[in-house]
């Protein structure tokens, strides 16, 4: 019989297999087979013994003889099935109550195991979380049909935005999306019963948006295509809080009137509960654009739709990319650069690239990062372990001599790490968990809310690979030590010692990791200190802020009214609501910009002429701000040198910036900067963007919440009706929350559609960089909270062992005469230099560390004050670990008896 | 009858596959069939029997399947496989070739300048 090459090997595999996994899975059926099969030739042979004239029971006696002990032939047939080491690393509840045991018989050591893995688990697992989170599907898309469509420009690595027409070009040329929709987001002014209006944001949405979603209406209907014409009665569809807050629930909702912004609209539908499309929405209008032909008017809007039966996110690409470009494109060479691409629907909000966080160059990085937290982690708790089971030196020594094989050993020291680890996941899974749930991560963000498909809660592939992290962990921190466990108490008589001593490795280990905390105390602090002190910016660059009223006014995003013509009367509006600001008295000063100081400020690329050419590399990035010409002086600043901006400024053509002297500082290495020119280019190769020439140079002004040396800034002077929306800096005095009601009343008296944020005192503004400060400083307080647990538990368990191991010592050093004061110190000594050694590493770094991060550590006090507490701090952390690691075995030192230690050992 | 002789180690499970060859049968059938062919040469140890059929089912050389024994009780019956056939045709050359070496060697005659 001809066979292939090899084949003899592939047949030889899978008998082995076969029989292995028969071994494993049917342990019971197999024994029960062999017993059967010893049993019968036990039979035969007597039964040939009778033939040869013996008596029956004489004949069994000795076929049984004969045969030999039967669980000996069981095992040594277990053997030759290879089936030896599965039992030997078999194992079973025993292991995992004895596990339990552990736990509580050395509490302190275990607790603090499962402390580290609690933190060091959820941080391995946290990357890949975020990744699936962003492109997990809609909750209305089960299917995962739903995809966006956004483009992407591989200039300059953004995501730019897209527009109507591209959206109309994509419906009529895409056979692949079975549906397609557009929408964009604004907030609207909704007039409740009693007249009041209050902002709501909303969308406006091609009536394709609902037939994608499929979801059905609460009451009424969703939006239609009839609702998309022009001409069409202006109709809203309510959500159900909306419907709930504003409208008393009223179940005759359906067909009366609402007033948005100026407009009546007919409420058609209230959508379900749980409805908040595309982020956080409230209310749904008719996204209506002019019929195509005739001049291009840019309508910005995201777009997505549904996949056509059988049609993958690849074909729907491979289409797209064939599709050519919408007429306005040709001419534009920006457009024409943009690459569409077909995206997970979270991907059309977040500028990552379109394979998500993964396709980042610096995921694995980051992914490898966490990681290498996690076996830190594991190395320390490796040790604790190693401590733990020290202590059962003569247990597993006297397990060895009556017949435990080492990896029996090995596997119950595993599975009683894996009971540690398995805890420790579940626990920093659920504190994760909860967390995310009462945590504001938007504001991380810089924004109010996560949109509601964005669900960071932990899933069940979260906790599968939180626990499969647990079982690597137990690994690691249970195996390595146990191996050198095992090898020590095999080689070791039953009646020595343990001989088991901590190597330099371990002492390295705790050094490190007192070093580390002691800094990790310092720059927690500087940092945490930097988040709580609000005002540090504004109060560095001499505004009063206290005294300021910042508030968001924003102009509903119309992107054509009812008529089609268009929102010609932006501008006007807002210059009008920042004259009758202007003219109210309680407001002294007026600072009209497009981000306020202490608040996030934009990052655009650019260049500065004269500097040397990049080529194609990438671009620098710089915080600019649009300001009104008058906003330097409403905030009562003066520039340092040039010259302010002036009314005509704002005007097409006079292409002037401010910089600030951080700008001078780390752009300019402090050279003069007025006459110089600066460009903003939207890509590495955009010759086209104009030169703008700085005119004058302003002070810090809360730019960068971390850090104000190093917020460089540029201030574009804009006119009043360019920005949308207006942040607007109004200087009341003291007290300004008394002229909110007086905001309001101006701003609905000029135009009632004109939406007002919630207005805040700006020196009492949160945004993105100081949640992301308090986050840093918040981290870096547990990382060294956990490397202070894991270093004073180290030391303990070291001490511990080491009076246990050295109490026969003591003992006669007690009966010949040393004091106590000397037998403390001798079993101390090694443990005190490596906290000192940790002490000198640590303190100066933490010190550096505040020193330089200015003196706001304690309230307006000196750097030198500042670096006084901080390395105060960190000493209490150094004397927290010495106090908590020596008092027991200090206490046990001092217990021991010279008699009884002379006669507990040999 | 001869002296029954000692097997050397991997010689047992040779002589299970030709005891096997020879149609199928079961474990203690196996020990009676060795002691045959070997016109009593041969004693296997009762204990090594097992694991080494173990050992062969395990590698794929052999296969079981249960059936009736002569007394009238289930019983395991062993048969060669492909495998095992091929494994055994090389092993037997093998020795063939050992024994007629070994053979050669001790007949061998100094000789006369």
């Amino acid at each position: 019989m001809a066979h292939f090459p090899g084949w003899h090997l592939l047949a030889k595999g899978i008998a082995r297999c076969r029989s292995l996994l028969r071994g494993v899975r049917r342990r019971d059926d197999v024994e029960a087979e062999m017993y059967e099969e010893f049993r019968q030739h036990i039979e035969l042979r007597t039964a040939d013994l009778m033939r040869t004239g013996l008596a029956r029971d004489v004949a069994a006696r000795q076929a049984r003889v004969e045969f030999g002990n039967m669980d000996t032939h069981r095992e040594d047939a277990r053997a030759a099935r290879g089936l030896r080491t599965v039992d030997q690393i078999r194992f079973s509840w025993l292991d995992v109550k004895l596990g339990l045991r552990m736990i509580v018989k050395h509490p302190v050591l275990s607790v603090t195991a499962a402390f580290a893995l609690a933190v060091g688990i959820p941080i391995g697992i946290a990357p890949a979380h975020v990744a699936r989170a962003i492109k997990a599907p809609l909750p209305e898309d089960p299917e995962n049909r739903i995809r966006g469509i956004r483009l992407f420009d591989p200039a300059t690595s953004n995501v730019a935005g897209v527009d109507y027409e591209d959206f109309r070009f994509w419906s009529q040329q895409l056979a692949s999306y079975s549906t397609l929709a557009a929408f964009q987001t604004s907030s609207y002014n909704v007039a409740s019963e009693d007249g009041r209006a209050a902002p709501v944001s909303g969308a406006r949405m091609t009536a394709g948006a609902f037939e994608i979603l499929r979801t059905v209406p609460h009451l009424g209907r969703p939006l239609l295509r009839a609702d998309d014409e022009f001409g069409a009665p202006d109709v809203v569809v309510l959500s159900h809080a909306l419907w709930n807050a504003r409208f008393a629930s009223d179940p005759a909702i359906v067909g009366r009137t609402v007033r948005i912004g100026r407009t009546p609209h007919v409420v058609v539908g209230v959508m379900p509960p749980d409805f908040r499309f595309p982020a956080n929405e409230q209310l749904w209008l008719p996204l209506r654009a002019k019929p195509a032909g005739g001049v291009h008017q840019a309508i910005p809007v995201r777009v997505f739709g549904r996949l056509a039966d059988d049609v993958t996110p690849e074909r729907a690409q491979a289409e797209i990319d064939a599709s050519g470009l919408p007429l306005y494109a040709a001419t534009d060479e920006t457009r024409r650069r943009l690459r569409p691409e077909v995206v997970a629907f979270g991907l059309t909000f977040i500028g990552l690239p379109r394979g998500g966080v993964e396709a980042l160059p610096e995921f694995v990085f980051v992914q490898l990062l966490t990681l290498l937290v996690l076996l830190v982690a594991c190395v320390n708790v490796a040790m604790l372990v190693y401590a733990r089971t020290a202590t059962r030196f003569r247990e597993m020594a006297i397990r060895t001599a009556i017949g435990a094989s080492r990896s029996r050993i090995i596997a119950q020291i595993f599975v009683e790490t894996l009971v540690i680890a398995v805890l420790a996941a579940g626990l920093g899974v659920v504190a994760i968990d909860w967390l995310l749930r009462h945590v504001n991560i938007a504001a991380l963000a810089g924004e109010a809310a996560l949109p509601y498909w964005l669900t960071l809660g932990v899933s069940r592939t979260a906790v599968f690979q939180a626990l499969g992290l647990a079982a690597v962990s137990a690994t690691v921190a249970g195996v390595i030590p146990a191996l050198r466990l095992t090898r020590q108490a095999v080689n070791q008589s039953l009646r020595e010692r343990s001989g088991i001593r901590f190597g330099s490795l371990t002492g390295t280990l705790i050094v490190a990791d007192i070093a580390i905390s002691v800094a990790a105390v310092g720059l927690a602090l500087s940092i945490g200190a930097k988040a709580f002190d609000l005002a540090s910016t504004n109060r560095l660059a001499g505004i009063p802020s206290s005294e300021y009223l910042a508030v968001e006014f924003r102009m509903p995003r119309d992107a054509v009214s009812t008529d089609g013509s268009g929102d010609s009367s932006q501008a006007a509006t807002q210059n009008a609501l920042i004259a009758a600001l202007l003219n109210e008295a309680t407001f002294r000063r007026v600072a009209v910009a497009d981000a306020l100081p202490g608040m996030e400020h934009r990052s655009q690329p650019f260049e500065i002429d004269g500097a040397p050419d990049a080529d194609d590399a990438s671009l620098e990035w710089v915080r600019w701000v649009h300001v009104d010409p008058g906003y330097f002086g409403a905030l009562d600043q003066r520039v340092v040198s040039g010259r302010d901006f002036s009314a005509g400024d704002a005007e097409a053509g006079r292409n002037v910036v401010i910089v600030n002297s951080a700008f001078v500082e780390l752009r300019l290495n402090g050279a003069d900067p007025i006459g110089r020119r600066v460009r903003f280019p939207r890509a590495s190769d955009d010759s086209g963007a104009e030169w703008r020439t700085i005119v004058g140079v302003v002070g810090h002004l809360g730019v960068n919440m971390l850090n104000a040396e190093h917020g460089d800034a540029v201030y574009v002077p804009t006119a009043v009706g360019q920005m949308n929306p207006l942040l607007v800096g109004l200087h009341v005095g003291p007290s300004p929350e008394r002229a909110i009601e007086r905001v309001n009343a101006v701003a609905s008296r000029v135009d009632p559609s004109v939406v007002v944020g919630a207005p805040l005192v700006l020196s009492s503004i949160h945004q993105g960089d100081w949640y992301l400060t308090l986050a840093v400083a918040v981290g870096l307080m547990v990382m060294a909270g956990v490397l202070v647990l894991l270093a004073a538990s180290g030391i303990y368990a070291m001490l511990s062992l080491s009076v246990t191991e050295r109490t026969r010592e003591i003992g006669i050093r007690a009966a010949l005469g040393a004091s106590r004061q000397t037998l403390v110190l001798g079993i101390l000594r090694r443990s005190l230099v490596q906290i000192c050694s940790g002490a000198a590493i640590g303190l100066p770094v933490a010190a550096r560390v505040v020193y330089e991060n200015g003196g706001s550590v304690v309230g307006e006090s000196s750097p030198g004050m500042s670096v006084l507490v901080a390395v105060s701090l960190a000493a209490v952390v150094i004397l927290a670990v010495s106090l908590f690691s020596f008092s027991i075995p200090t206490k046990r030192v001092l217990a021991i008896e010279a008699s009884e230690a002379m006669r507990s050992e040999g | 009858m001869p002296k029954p002789a000692e097997l050397l180690p991997g010689n047992l499970e040779l002589v299970i596959l030709k005891a096997i060859s020879l149609g199928d049968v079961h474990g203690y059938g196996v020990l009676l069939r060795i002691e045959q062919i070997s016109q009593g040469a041969i004693l296997v140890q009762q204990g090594a029997l097992y694991p080494a059929l173990y050992r062969l089912e395990h590698q794929g050389l052999i296969e079981s399947r249960w059936g009736t024994s002569e007394n009238n009780r289930r019983a395991k019956y062993y048969c060669l496989t492909e495998l095992g056939r091929q494994r055994y045709s090389a092993e037997k050359a093998s020795w063939r070739r050992l024994t007629d070496a070994i053979s050669v060697s001790l007949n061998a005659k100094l000789l006369e300048a």
